[in-house]
Formats: C-alpha cells, sequence, structure tokens
C-alpha cells in the first residue's frame, strides 16, 4: 500500500525513506459537524509535511488523532505500523515517547519552572533516570533553542518567542522521531515566527525526524515544508511543494496568499 | 528539592497537629463517660425515675461517678437501674449508702446520688443493690412552703381575734398590774410583726420559685447550686418550726383565755378574785413571757432569713423601694 | 421547553458529576500513584488553607459566645454556655463553616486551575507526556481535599473553642480546666464522629466538584471564570445536602 505513492511522495535526489505515519479513511465528527471525513496521508522518513487549512477545517483534530487525545469515529492512523486508534492507555504511552506535540498555545505548566516543564516529561516516560543524565537533556534541549540562561524562570516570566522555544525544548526532549506541530507561528510577530521555523529546520536536520505542521501562514510553509496538504472540507483537497501551489491558480489555494 | 522537604515537614506536623486535638477531644470524652477505665456494677430499685435515662450520670457526694447503664420495669412500683460506676471510688462506697434521682441543676438532666450515710459499714461489690431515698422534689418543697404560709396565716388570724377578744373582755383595763398589760401588748405587738413579716417573706418565697420554675430570674441560677437548695430547705424548715412555735403560743393563749372567759361567764367568782388568785396571775405572766420568747425567737429566725445570701438581694430591693416610697 | 431543558440539564450534570466521582475509585486506586503530587497538594489543599480556616474558626467561636450570652443570661442558664457553644460548635457550626470555607477557597482554586490548564491544553500536554491527567491532577487533588479537610475541621474546631474561651472570658473570668471540662462533659462520641465522618464527604465533594467543573471547562477565559464560580457554588450547595443526609442518617442510628 505504501509502495504505490512513493515516486510522487518523495522529492527526487532523496533515497527512498519508509513511511512512519500512514492515515487511511480518516472520519471524525464533533455532533452533527463532521470535521474529517475521509482523510488520506503518508509521512515519510524525516520529511516536513505542512498541512494547510482554515480555521475550523479539522488540522487540529488530525494530529490530536494522530497522537491519540481524540479518538476517530473510524480509520485507521498507523504509527510506525501499530493502529493508533485501537491503543491501550499503556500502549499509547509508548508510542508517544516517539513522538512530540507542540500546543498551539505552548501548553507550559505555568505552575512549574522552565527546568521542571523540561523533566517532566522525562520523568513521566522514563522513570529512573539519574539525575545528572536529566540535567544533561534539559540543559542539551534549552541549548538547541538558545535559552539556557532561563532554565529557572517561570514560564510567566517569559515572552511569547521564548515561551514557544522552551515548549519546542520540551517537545524535542525526548528525542523523539515524529514532531507534531500545532499552528507553531501563530500568535507571534514575523521576525520571531521566522526564527521559529528556521530552528524547527535546524533540529529536523539535527535529530532527522519526521514532521507533519499544522498551519495557515504561507511564510512558515515556505520555510519548513517539503511538501504542502490543503485540507478542504474534511478531504486531502490537493498535495505538493510549496512552488507547486504558489504557481497554483486555484481559488482555493489562491486565499492563502492573500 | 529541599523546599519540598520542608513543605512535607509543615504538612506533616499540620496533619499530626489535627489527629492530636481528634485524640485529645476523644480522651476527654472519654474521661467523661468512663469508657476507657475500669469498672463496676451496682444497681438501684427505684419506684419513679422522674427522666432518668441511660446514660444519665451518676454522682457521688457531689462528684461524677459514673453513668447510668442499664434500665428495667421490674413490676408496676419499682424499677431497677444498673449504675456502671468507676472503680476509683469503689473504696469510698457503703453498702448502706442511698441512691436517690436529683437533678443536676434545676432544670437540668436527672443524675443518681449516691449518698453515704454515717455509720460504719462494709463496702460495696459488684453486683450490689443499694437502697433508694425518695427523692427531694422542687414541687415538695414549694407545697410545703405554701402550706407553712398559710399556717401562718392562720395563726396571725387567731392571734388577732383573741387579742380583740381579750380587749373587749375588758380584762385589759381591769387588770392593774401594769407589767402584765405592757408586757402583753408588747408581745401581741412582736407576734404581729413577725407574722407580718413570715407573710412577706412566704410570699416572695413563692414569687421567687414561680420566677425560678418558669425558668426566668437570677435566682434560677442560684438554684442550679445543690448547695443553695439545701440552704433553702433548711429556711423553709425554720419557718415551719418558727410557725409551730406561733401555733403553741397562740393555742397556750387562747387557752388562757378561754379559761378567764370560762371563769368570767360562770360566775365562779368575782374577777377580784380572780386576779388575786397569784396561780393564774402567775400563769398569765409566764404564759405572756412565753410569747415575747418565741416571738422573739421567730423574729430571729427571719432575721437569719434576711441575712441568708438567696434573699439578701430580695430584701435589699424590698428596702430600696421603702426607702424610695418614704422619699 | 426551558424547564425542561433545565431539568434534563440538572439531569446530565448529576450524572456526569456521579460517573466522574466513580472514575476517581475506578482509575484513582490503581497504580501508579501520585504520591508526590498528592503531599504537594496535600500541602497546599491543607495547610495552606490554615490561616483562613483558623481566623475563621476564631471569629465565629467568640462571635457566637457573644451572641448566645444575653440570652442566656436572660434565662438564667448562663454556666451552661460551654456547654452550649461546645454542641454547637463541635457538632454542626465547625464542620459546616469549615466546609463552606473550605469549598470557597479550595473549590474555586481546583476549578480555576484545572479550568485554566483545560483550556491553555496543558492537561492533553500531560497526557501527551506519558501523564494520566485524570491520576495526576485530578485524583490527588480530590483525595487531598478529603483528607485535608477533617484535619482543617479538627484544628478549625479546636481555635474556635479557644475564641469562645476568650468569648467567655470578656466578660466573667472563667479558667480554662473549668471551660474545657464543661465542653467535653456535654459531649459524647455520638456528638463527635458524626460529626467527623461528614467531613470526609464535604472534602470529598468539594474535591469533585472542583475538579469536574475544571476538567470540563468551557473555552476561554470566561469558561473559566465560570467553572470557578459554579464550582463553589455546587459544592456549597452540597454541602448543605450532604449535612442534611448527615443528620438524618445519625437520628435513624439513634446518635442524637
Amino acid at each position: 500500500m505504501e509502495t504505490e505513492k512513493d515516486d510522487v511522495l518523495t522529492k527526487p535526489g532523496t533515497p527512498l525513506k519508509e513511511p512512519v505515519i500512514v492515515i487511511e479513511h480518516l472520519y471524525k465528527s464533533f455532533g452533527d459537524n463532521a470535521v474529517l471525513k475521509d482523510f488520506n496521508l503518508i509521512i515519510n522518513e524525516e520529511e516536513n509535511v505542512v498541512v494547510l487549512g482554515k480555521s475550523g477545517s479539522g488540522k487540529s483534530v488530525l494530529i490530536k488523532c494522530i497522537i491519540g487525545l481524540l479518538k476517530p469515529d473510524s480509520g485507521n492512523i498507523f504509527v510506525f505500523g501499530e493502529n493508533v486508534p485501537d491503543m491501550a492507555h499503556e500502549e499509547l504511552d509508548r508510542i508517544r515517547t516517539k513522538m512530540g506535540f507542540l500546543f498551539q498555545g505552548n501548553a507550559l505548566y505555568d505552575s512549574m519552572t522552565v527546568r521542571e516543564n523540561l523533566e517532566f516529561p522525562l520523568r513521566r516516560h522514563w522513570i529512573g533516570f539519574s539525575q545528572a543524565k536529566v540535567d544533561g537533556l534539559v540543559m542539551e534541549a534549552l541549548g538547541n533553542v538558545g535559552l539556557k540562561h532561563a532554565v529557572d524562570m517561570m514560564p510567566a516570566e517569559l515572552s511569547g518567542g521564548m515561551l514557544k522555544r522552551v515548549a519546542l525544548a520540551r517537545t524535542m526532549i525526548l528525542q523523539p522521531d515524529i514532531i507534531l506541530y500545532d499552528e507553531p507561528t501563530t500568535g507571534l510577530d514575523p521576525v520571531t515566527a521566522r526564527e521559529i521555523d528556521t530552528l524547527i529546520i535546524t533540529l529536523q536536520r539535527k535529530y532527522h525526524t519526521s514532521s507533519i505542521i499544522i498551519s495557515h501562514d504561507m511564510n512558515c510553509v515556505k520555510n519548513t515544508a517539503d511538501r504542502v496538504v490543503l485540507l478542504l472540507d474534511g478531504k486531502c483537497y490537493t498535495e505538493g511543494t510549496y512552488l507547486d501551489f504558489e504557481k497554483s491558480t486555484d481559488e482555493n489555494i489562491r486565499q492563502f496568499f492573500e | 528539592m529541599a523546599n519540598q522537604v520542608e513543605n512535607n515537614t509543615k504538612l506533616g506536623i499540620f496533619v499530626l497537629s489535627g489527629l492530636m486535638v481528634l485524640m485529645i477531644a476523644f480522651y476527654m470524652i472519654g474521661k467523661n463517660h468512663t469508657l476507657f477505665g475500669n469498672n463496676f456494677n451496682l444497681k438501684v430499685r427505684f419506684a419513679n425515675l422522674n427522666g432518668l435515662t441511660e446514660g444519665s450520670n451518676v454522682m457521688f457526694a457531689g462528684l461524677q461517678a459514673g453513668t447510668v447503664k442499664n434500665i428495667q420495669l421490674i413490676n408496676d412500683t419499682s424499677i431497677e437501674v444498673t449504675l456502671l460506676i468507676d472503680d476509683k471510688i469503689k473504696d469510698f462506697v457503703r453498702k448502706n449508702a442511698l441512691a436517690s434521682i436529683g437533678t443536676d441543676g434545676l432544670m437540668g438532666n436527672k443524675v443518681v446520688n449516691i449518698v453515704p450515710v454515717n455509720q460504719p459499714m462494709g463496702k460495696v461489690e459488684n453486683g450490689d443493690m443499694l437502697m433508694a431515698k425518695k427523692a427531694v422534689n422542687m414541687d415538695q418543697m414549694l407545697q410545703t412552703l405554701s402550706k407553712t404560709n398559710s399556717n401562718v396565716a392562720d395563726i396571725s388570724e387567731g392571734l388577732k381575734t383573741t387579742v380583740l377578744s381579750i380587749n373587749k373582755s375588758s380584762v385589759m383595763g381591769i387588770l392593774n398590774d401594769k407589767n402584765i398589760g405592757s408586757s402583753l401588748s408588747s408581745s401581741l405587738k412582736n407576734i404581729n410583726k413577725a407574722t407580718l413579716n413570715a407573710n412577706q417573706i412566704t410570699a416572695s418565697i413563692n414569687e421567687m420559685m414561680l420566677q425560678a420554675k418558669s425558668g426566668k430570674g437570677t435566682l434560677g441560677i442560684l438554684l442550679t447550686d445543690t448547695a443553695t437548695a439545701e440552704n433553702l430547705r433548711e429556711a423553709i424548715a425554720k419557718i415551719r418550726m418558727a410557725g409551730d412555735n406561733v401555733n403553741h403560743m397562740t393555742s397556750d393563749l387562747n387557752k388562757m383565755v378561754l379559761d378567764i372567759n370560762h371563769n368570767l361567764t360562770s360566775g365562779k367568782g368575782t374577777l377580784n378574785t380572780l386576779l388575786r388568785d397569784t396561780t393564774i396571775a402567775k400563769n398569765l405572766k409566764a404564759s405572756m413571757d412565753n410569747i415575747q420568747k418565741g416571738t422573739d425567737a421567730f423574729n430571729q429566725d427571719m432575721e437569719a432569713l434576711k441575712h441568708n445570701f438567696l434573699f439578701s438581694g430580695y430584701f435589699k430591693k424590698l428596702e430600696k423601694q421603702q426607702a424610695k416610697d418614704k422619699k | 421547553m426551558a424547564p425542561f431543558s433545565q431539568t434534563k440539564k440538572f439531569l446530565d450534570d448529576t450524572g456526569s458529576i456521579s460517573r466522574f466521582a466513580g472514575h476517581f475509585f475506578s482509575i484513582g486506586i490503581k497504580p501508579r500513584y501520585e504520591i508526590k503530587e498528592l503531599l504537594a497538594q496535600c500541602y497546599i489543599i491543607g495547610y495552606k488553607s490554615l490561616p483562613l480556616i483558623g481566623l475563621t474558626g476564631f471569629i465565629m467561636g467568640l462571635v457566637l459566645t457573644m451572641q448566645l450570652r444575653p440570652s442566656l443570661i436572660i434565662y438564667g442558664v448562663e454556666s451552661k454556655l460551654p456547654v452550649m457553644i461546645g454542641i454547637a460548635i463541635v457538632r454542626e457550626i465547625g464542620p459546616v463553616i469549615t466546609a463552606l470555607i473550605f469549598a470557597g477557597k479550595i473549590g474555586s482554586s481546583i476549578g480555576a486551575e484545572l479550568g485554566s490548564m483545560k483550556v491553555t491544553e496543558q492537561i492533553d500536554a500531560m497526557e501527551v507526556s506519558g501523564t494520566n491527567p485524570f491520576k495526576y491532577l485530578v485524583a490527588t487533588r480530590i483525595l487531598a481535599a478529603t483528607l485535608m479537610l477533617p484535619v482543617l475541621t479538627l484544628l478549625g474546631d479546636a481555635i474556635s473553642l479557644f475564641g469562645a474561651y476568650l468569648g467567655v472570658n470578656i466578660h466573667t473570668v472563667t479558667n480554662y480546666h473549668l471551660f474545657f471540662t464543661q465542653v467535653f462533659q456535654s459531649l459524647s462520641f455520638g456528638d463527635v464522629l458524626p460529626a467527623f465522618i461528614k467531613t470526609f464527604f464535604f472534602g470529598f465533594a468539594v474535591g469533585v466538584i472542583g475538579c469536574y467543573k475544571g476538567y470540563f471547562s468551557s473555552k476561554g477565559t470566561r469558561g473559566v471564570g465560570n467553572s470557578a464560580n459554579s464550582a463553589v457554588v455546587l459544592a456549597s450547595v452540597m454541602i448543605f445536602v450532604i449535612d442534611l443526609l448527615a443528620v438524618q442518617i445519625t437520628d435513624v442510628l439513634g446518635l442524637n
């Protein structure tokens, strides 16, 4: 099932990669509001896919289904070959160590310091780490986002851009194979947004991760996307590179450039 | 991390102090309800429980000694009450001690009072039966009081008639003996005063009792004290005694006057012979002395009653009012 | 159809809260246990509430004494003041006032905290981080509230009685020994135990309702405010309902 589209999906010049996420016939509705209707998507190793869509088009629902925060009505989501909707709580916890999730509002625990925020997933997932190892991982993650000095500050003391970077550091701390970004640049000024985009790419190159980036910001798409998917009416409307989209005359695509 | 340890220490202190309060409360309650100590049983039969219930307190010489454990109806005139008594006072209760049902205060809960009797006897043992003593009842006290009151009224009424009849019989004028005459009239004055006093006091006691019964007035508090109740009873007994005295005297007087009258009307002799009869004169004089003594004693009793702290407030008020009235 | 939909919403809520409470028992008792978080919550919920509970308890005891005194003097039973105060505080006023203050402080703070965590996706973040948020956030708070309110009530009662003792001493001089002897003489286990046991239920109600309202908070700052507010209102009402049940149960058991 994964080979038939391989030639289309992989970029020229990159070696053939295994798919890490395969989404098949995904349906999800809230009451009468059908958000996802037969959505299909395949993400390959070390690939950045941007899912483009208007607000309320179900982008966030999609990635929350992938990480198991929401249960789809029907359909399969294979992550490393395992079907997420069928998983029990313990199995989900296991697969989540391989997935990072950057929340739109950062979701930093505001009762904890930056250090405790970063330690939290470490301690929860892998009980039995030595304090030295935990400290090392925390400082490495903060070093990646250039915020070592903020280690003992509270989230409330940080600016929006710093918060986003701390959240990114927390997402990366488990060194996951897949990272799901929920609108990483929304609410940031263009300069900071570009910094975050660069950081995402840098870290992706450093740790060889695959990503799904939810966005409606074409700058973000331009900076980060290997491939763009337009989500419309709960379906995958079209997909291609950023250049494909820029050249497109499709009304539904053009509106994102305005 | 250090901060967390400190917080946990504070939490520990907090929780332990809470538990300590609970333990202290349990201990204090347990102490009062003799749950934790060693106990033994005593039994006593009453004809009327007056509202005594299981769990009521048992007092020994006014000391908390235990609780009522069980109440069982034996027949229509006796109810057996099992008392749970603290071991600590076992050595002090004798087999002949009397049990009575009393009140903790004027309107308080019913309690069983164990009162020692001043005669040597062996110590009680578990399961012993104590003798019951009739309870001192507030109602009975009031009844006695009103009886005394009406007695005093009767007496004074009797005295009045006697005095009138003596006056009418013109014995007074005929009596030349100035001593007798003045002593008689002063005695009568005394008696009058005494009966007036007695009337006043009994009326006021009655009034106060009524107030106390309806739960009003300062007397209510005072009567919660058993010692005060005892005082009151004594005072009432004294009034009654005084009343008896007066009664005796008046009957003496009556008899004497009747004798005189009889002598006068039957014409057994002239008045002169009567008055010259030294035995009669002596009798009369002695009677008068008696009356004077009696009324003096009565007045003293009344004075003592006045000074009894229980009534001092009332009399003070009365004096104040009198002073006010005079103004 | 407003009354119908309101009734339906009320029944919905009741059912959801019951399920939520049932969840606490089915999930909360299974490992892994969040001991560290539980202790931290006990510290916040219990220890940090003590000054407030102590202050209100103290004032309550003092005021109650001063208010009762004149009436008792009229009836000539001023000496029964400690007895009345003891029964009033230990049996009813202590537990209920403490629980209401507790509902106001802890119910709202749990409601607002969990509500804002829900709104800012912190609860989702926790789940993604391999933590069951129900266990980590909800179960610990419910358990902490259930365990801490009885302790707070005991201390609050003690402080209240101390306040009452001072209140008695404003007008007369009473030996503290006599005062407390009289207080405890009038109390039996039948007074103290039901009052103590019902505080566990008060604490549980405050915890469950605060967590429920926060955990299912609607989006936005308004949702957070609403959840904090309705948590306090509902918890306060529940405290009275439980109090009513408790008095009926003790009545049936013959402990009154």
